[in-house]
């Protein structure tokens, strides 16, 4: 198959890649980039462990062509870390039992990161809904609606301190 | 599971360029818009072109634009998300807007399009399997074989059309716009399907869908989009019921009733409308549409639960649709 | 000041930050210089001998390295001593759609997929089970030849008089339970990257390291030495991050081997991740269980006797089966007071990938079916649910009739604590009609106390290693795999040396480096593991605590350890304190230790009345020269069961208990059940970490949840229906109740600080309280699950005499009862795969494959 010269942007850099032209944008992050944040855990485009952000809305890395993706701004799990420490999110993540065995948990943190930057506090419900395109198998969700809590509270306390 | 190898991605940027390239390449092209029904097919191998084109970036078929006078105009490229999210649709379409909420999940619905809902594959669990699944189980009408898992003997497919935005479209009397080298041509949505499972649709090879139509004379009813699943989210209907209602001094001015999920295509039932008009809604009608639309649906093991299951959940869901979109209420359910 | 510093305190895992972060690394995400991709092939048909396999054409395309075989490997071997029965790549005969034939390593994904199309396989097909009762029957064509009537093993034990009691019981229920088959659906697919390192002398292969996503790194070694034909000390096995496991990574998985081999052959480093279907084909989950139950009580509601004849369907190889098999009867004791326990469990063998050990191993099945069964015998008594359960209780300190040994038993607190949160009292039975309450109890053990290798060995050792700036480095064979084995390590560690947690470093699960522990299963870590490292940690103490008090000028037992100072215990009150929290004040930032000024002002001071922790360590390496321990843990012989045949399944050192109530609604018209919360009491014996406790409570409930009303293998003649998380379903956020932990403490007088399981026991009770709740809610009782919208509505309409849906009629009418057999689904009929006339598989079949009826 003939590689195609194409230029991504992913976290913030732009890399000139030679891919084939069926490879998925999952596959180029992780063996490309060796950014292995992304997981794959099914086939089928249904568990969401691969999920990124393409011009800042979620979407399964999995399921989009990398080729597909030129000109667009990828954002991955490695992409959200903030000067050089952990985001709220992540952190909460972390005190809150959010991350178990830790395969789901960046295609969660993205999902989280989508959704609180299109509503600052969001109520359980639409916390459930909008997490119910990712599966986890170890935590039952609970822990993590209490993650992101904490993370808003967090983050409220930082806007206030900063002010 | 690896794609299958092909050529070239083409990615054209107009729709003119695009149906050029269809045009070309006709015999051996898919078509790629959301991807999340296309790429996990070709993961299993379902689908192996020479040629994928990559329609993503045709700009001007995105969007919801109200278009004075007849109605409003979706692009195909249109995601689930921005339809329920469309407030325009909500006031004027909202049936619309129920289905596409319930579609897969937030992320497949931040993929999705509402050209690639409407051009959805039938799916069957004996044909949307690997192809490793497939080989040892024996390929069937759909992909590769000649006979039927889900009825043996019959040569007929009856892969389930499980699209959830068609039977609301459907009772918009929604029309779709095709782009073809020789042109625009415009078809109500519901001339659009075959009800044979394995050539489900009426799209040419050098044909692409570029737009939804909805037209003014379907706004502002009301409308009711239900669907059964065992899952609350990610999963494709089980069965899918959608009722739209105008009332008129408490009589039924107009309705319509469609079904998905249990026919390898997605059913206008044209008797509901007849039944309802004029009528007063109350339980006993309620049941008798229930009847009416179980009827029509011919649902076959091509899923999970039973095709009686799925049967009688068409009969529930209609009884309690007509009934609530009477009372104007909202069933969604999760 | 409270009992202690870091037990008890809720606090993140100490492997967090890798996992928000993504730079924690599985082992697929490891990558080695010159790596190949491996792809296997696998078996088309459920039974089959092998004729001819050929892989020349596959051998010749361009990017393959190598091609193995079953021949490459011959050497059986299985997780039982008396299970050796695999072959990680078939040798003879394939027993299941997706047995392993054969290996391809190559230098790219897309190459080794087409490779596989290359290799030749010519079959002769043999007649296949998929039904247990069936295969029990089958006289020829054996799936394995050594075990007649394909059961691979039968248990039949008596305690007591059973007959007798039942004899004398006022009321005796009866019923037929059915359990489905499910299975572990960690997120993360089973992945193993293998890589031998040359001779230096002789160029030839020498030692192995393979990588994997293992939940037992020494029994993968053990059995990598057995088929390589290696010594265990030329074999390195490192886990990685592990991506879930719930048992299904507990045991040796074909491409774990397969990986091996293959580098082998390829002398070169070969990855095999499976794809997400081979996986539901690898398996090892929880077998589709039928279970014939029949409880006596007296009119007070005291059991006075059990019988229970359980069949599971265990798949084509024994994998844990025998365990299982054993669990399901050991487990209906202990729980409550059982006098008089009859058990018969045939373990057999079909042609469907193999079942295991996953997550409650042996026991949820038949607890579903006990507890239900429970609640009838309750509703017939006129008693309350809760009640007939307390008054069962044990009365521990106790030895059960099957020989079970409970010392510690949280139970009835657990009962009075469910009771009390969900106002059992106020609203059982009170609720309006559609939505109900139910309740369920279960408990499990903290590790088997008999391993899986009978030995005297310890189970678990661990080393820890101080440095003289004062970090502590912990060797544990553990393997941590989500469920917090290295922060719960860490913290024990730290606890008992009196130090602080940014001081501990974990080394887990790295043969090369870490004494063996027997692994991630039987909920046995926290137990063993953790008082391995609280054993060892001593050791190390007693040398820091022998040279502190040659310079504190004190006996060495009057020093007391805690928050990174050492002092004497007199003294313990005032000045030590004060001067601690100026020292952990001034001396670190954001857990980094800072050390200067304060040690070194100190460095000249004349005797001591406390030193901090640095300071002490420095005193004992200079002292003895090195400062390191050793700490082993071997279950007490008390503690290892009776002396019957199978007794050594079920002991463990210490059980946990568990109850729930459920709430729930059903929706009468289309047997949709909503289930709003559970309230779930554990007895952990103690909550080292409650966060984590609360997380592993949590997350049983909702696995339970799945197994009771979502998650079903649905099989058709051998071919599974569902193999991907789009069909087989894990519920999502949106139908995930609200789950209410209630920690409850026993203090276990042997476990460590206490402690005892607390990630398995509590998913038994969650199906029966469900159940139970359906029962109050609807008056029907299900007796099979899932619980799926479709059965319920079929009990309902039943129950009403209301028209039927009837779910027998269909495409095939002759069908249901085969149908039902094949794999207990509903939803598939009609005749089995038939094999197109053009496929070239049908045409090389000579014979149809047969069924069993």
């Amino acid at each position: 198959m003939k590689k195609e010269l194409i230029e991504l942007r992913v976290n913030g850099r732009s890399h000139e890649l030679a891919i084939e032209p069926n490879k998925l944008l999952l596959d180029m992050l992780r063996q490309d980039l060796q950014l292995t944040g992304s997981k794959r855990g099914c086939d089928d485009s249904s568990c969401g462990a691969c999920t990124v952000l393409v011009d800042g809305i979620t979407m399964l890395s999995c399921t989009l062509l990398a080729a597909s993706c030129e000109g667009q701004e990828i954002t991955t799990v490695e992409g959200v870390s903030e000067r050089g420490g952990l985001a709220a999110i992540q952190k909460a993540y972390g005190d809150w039992g959010g991350a178990q065995c830790g395969y789901c948990t960046p295609g969660f943190i993205m999902t989280v990161k989508h959704l609180l930057a299109e509503n600052s506090d969001p109520t359980e419900d639409e916390i459930r809904a909008a997490l119910s395109g990712n599966l986890c198998r170890c935590t039952g969700y609970s822990q993590m609606y209490q993650a992101i809590k904490a993370a808003i509270d967090a983050e409220q306390r930082g806007m206030a301190a900063v002010k | 599971m690896s794609l299958p190898e092909f050529k070239l991605l083409l990615r054209p940027r107009t729709v003119e360029e695009a149906v050029g390239l269809l045009a070309k390449h006709a015999n051996n092209i898919r078509v790629l818009a959301g991807g999340t029904d296309l790429i996990p097919s070709m993961r299993q191998k379902l689908f192996e072109p020479q040629y994928v084109l990559d329609i993503r970036h045709i700009s001007e078929l995105k969007g919801v634009h109200p278009r004075p006078g007849t109605g409003v105009e979706i692009g195909a490229l249109t995601t689930h998300t921005t339809l329920e999210r469309s407030d325009l649709l909500r006031q004027r379409y909202p049936v619309l807007t129920e289905a596409a909420g319930t579609v897969a999940s937030p992320l497949l619905r931040n993929m999705g399009t509402i050209g690639g809902n409407i051009c959805l594959d039938t799916r069957c669990l004996w044909y949307n399997q690997s192809l490793t699944w497939r080989k040892a189980c024996g390929f069937c009408i759909k992909k590769d074989g000649d006979l039927c898992h889900v009825a043996p003997g019959g040569t007929k497919c009856w892969a389930a059309f499980s699209g959830d935005t068609p039977p609301a479209l459907l009772c918009l009397n929604a029309e779709i716009e095709i782009a073809s080298p020789s042109g625009m041509r415009r078809v109500p949505l519901r001339e659009f399907y075959t009800g044979i499972g394995d050539s489900y649709r009426k799209l040419q090879a050098d044909e692409l869908l570029t737009r939804v139509f909805l037209p003014d004379t379907s706004a502002y009813y009301h409308g009711i989009y239900r669907k059964l699943r065992i899952r609350g989210s990610i999963d494709y209907p089980l069965a899918g019921v959608a009722v739209v209602l105008k009332r008129s001094n408490g009589h039924v001015a107009d309705a319509r009733l469609a079904i998905t999920a249990v026919n390898p295509a997605p059913i206008l039932i044209v008797g509901a409308t007849q039944m309802l008009a004029g009528k007063v809604i109350d339980e006993s009608l309620a049941d008798a549409v229930g009847d009416l639309a179980a009827k029509t649906a011919k649902p076959l093991t091509t899923s999970a639960l039973t095709p009686e299951y799925r049967r009688e959940m068409i009969r529930v869901f209609t009884k309690r649709a007509v009934l609530a979109v009477a009372n104007n209420e909202s069933l969604v359910r999760h | 000041m409270t009992e202690f510093s870091i037990i008890g305190k809720p606090i993140a895992m100490v492997d967090a930050a890798g996992k928000t972060t993504g730079a924690g690394k599985y082992t697929d995400d490891l990558c080695l210089p010159g790596m190949l991709v491996g792809k296997i092939l696998h078996s088309a048909y459920p039974h089959a001998r092998i004729k001819r396999i050929d892989t020349s054409r596959a051998e010749k395309l361009d990017g393959v390295v190598a091609v193995v075989t079953g021949k490459d490997a011959p050497t059986p071997y299985g997780i039982l001593p008396v299970g050796h029965d695999e072959h990680a790549l078939a040798l003879d005969k394939v027993r299941y759609v997706g047995d392993n034939l054969a290996c391809v390593a190559a230098v790219s994904e897309d190459i080794a997929e087409k490779a596989l199309e290359l290799i030749d396989v010519e079959y002769e097909l043999l007649p296949a089970y998929f039904d247990p009762e069936g295969s029990m029957k089958a006289e020829t064509d054996l799936i394995h030849d050594n075990k007649p009537h394909n059961i691979e093993k039968d248990y039949h034990h008596v305690f007591g008089d059973p007959d007798k009691a039942l004899a004398e019981a006022d009321y005796v229920a009866e019923g037929r339970f059915i359990a489905n088959e499910v299975t572990h659906a960690a997120m993360e697919p089973h992945s193993a990257l293998a890589s031998f390192e040359l001779d230096p002398h002789t160029g030839k292969l020498g030692r192995l390291t393979v990588w994997s996503s293992t939940q037992v790194p020494y029994y993968l070694q053990h059995k990598l030495s057995l088929v390589l034909e290696m010594p265990m000390a030329q074999i390195r096995v490192i886990k990685p991050l592990v991506g879930g496991g719930f048992g299904g990574k507990s045991e040796v998985i074909p491409l774990e081997i397969i990986a091996a081999i293959a580098a082998r052959a390829a002398r070169a480093p070969v990855k095999i991740t499976y794809n997400r279907e081979e996986v539901f084909w690898a398996h090892r989950g929880r077998p589709r269980t039928i279970i014939d139950l029949q409880t006596g009580v007296k009119k007070d509601g005291v059991i006075n006797a059990v019988k229970a004849r359980v069949v599971q369907d265990g798949g084509a190889y024994c994998s844990y089966g025998v365990v299982t098999i054993l669990y399901s009867g050991a487990l209906l004791g202990a729980l409550y007071d059982i006098s008089d326990i009859a058990y018969d469990g045939y373990r057999v063998l079909t042609n469907k990938p193999a079942c295991g050990a996953m997550r409650g191993h042996g026991t949820v099945n038949v607890r579903f079916a006990f507890e239900s069964q429970l609640d009838e015998i309750a509703a017939k008594l006129n008693l309350d649910p809760a009640e007939i359960r307390r008054r069962n209780l044990l009365k521990p300190p106790c030895i059960t009739i099957n020989g079970l040994r409970v010392q510690s038993y949280g139970l009835p607190e657990c009962i009075d604590q469910v009771v009390e949160r969900s106002k059992w009292k106020e609203r059982k039975g009170k609720l309006p009609r559609g939505r109900g309450l139910g309740i369920g109890c279960s408990h499990y053990v903290s590790g088997a106390a008999n391993s899986i290798i009978r030995s005297d060995m310890p189970h678990s050792t661990v080393n820890i290693k101080i440095d003289r700036d004062g970090g502590v480095i912990v060797y544990t064979g553990a393997a941590e795999i989500g469920q917090g084995s290295d922060t719960m390590t860490a913290q024990i560690a730290a606890e008992t040396l009196g130090c602080s947690l940014a001081r501990l470093k974990v080394v887990a699960a790295d043969t090369d480096l870490t004494p063996i522990d027997i692994g991630s299963y039987s909920s046995r870590v926290t137990f063993m593991a953790g008082n391995a490292t609280l054993r060892a940690a001593e050791e190390v103490k007693k040398q820091i605590a022998s040279a502190a008090a040659r310079k504190m000028k004190c006996p060495p037992d009057e020093l007391v350890f805690r928050d990174d100072e050492v002092y004497r215990r007199d003294l313990g009150g005032e000045g030590a304190r004060a001067t601690h929290s100026e020292a952990s004040a001034s001396g670190r930032v954001e857990g980094q230790i800072l050390r200067g000024s304060l040690q070194q002002k100190r460095k000249d001071e004349g005797p001591k009345d406390w030193m901090t922790f640095e300071e002490a360590v420095v005193a004992a390496i200079d002292f003895h020269g090195a400062l390191t321990g050793t700490g082993s843990y071997a279950p007490p012989p008390e503690a290892r069961g009776g002396k019957h045949k199978g007794a050594g399944v079920g002991p463990s050192p210490a059980y946990s208990y568990a109850a729930q109530v459920a709430e729930v609604s059903v929706d009468e018209e289309t047997g949709e059940v909503t289930v709003h919360k559970v309230w779930a009491a554990h007895d952990c014996g103690r909550a080292l970490n409650p966060v984590s406790v609360d997380g592993q409570i949590i997350g049983s409930v909702w696995m339970g949840l799945g197994q009771a009303l979502e998650e079903e293998m649905v099989w058709k003649d051998g071919m599974l229906m569902n193999p991907g998380l789009l069909e087989y379903r894990s519920p999502s956020a949106i139908e995930s109740p609200e789950v209410e932990p209630i920690i409850v403490e026993s203090i276990d007088p042997e476990g460590p600080f206490g402690a005892k399981e607390c990630s398995e026991g509590s998913l038994a009770a969650t199906i029966p309280a469900i159940a139970n709740a359906i029962h109050d809610a609807v008056g029907i009782r299900l007796r099979e699950c899932p619980f799926t919208p479709e059965r319920v509505l079929t009990a309902l309409r039943a129950q009403n005499k209301a028209k039927p849906i009837n779910l027998t009629e269909g495409v095939d009418p002759t069908a249901p009862t085969r149908f039902r057999e094949h794999g207990g689904a509903l939803w598939f009929r009609g005749k089995g795969p038939e094999r197109h006339p053009l496929d070239p598989a049908r045409q090389k079949a000579t014979a149809e494959i047969g069924g069993d009826d």
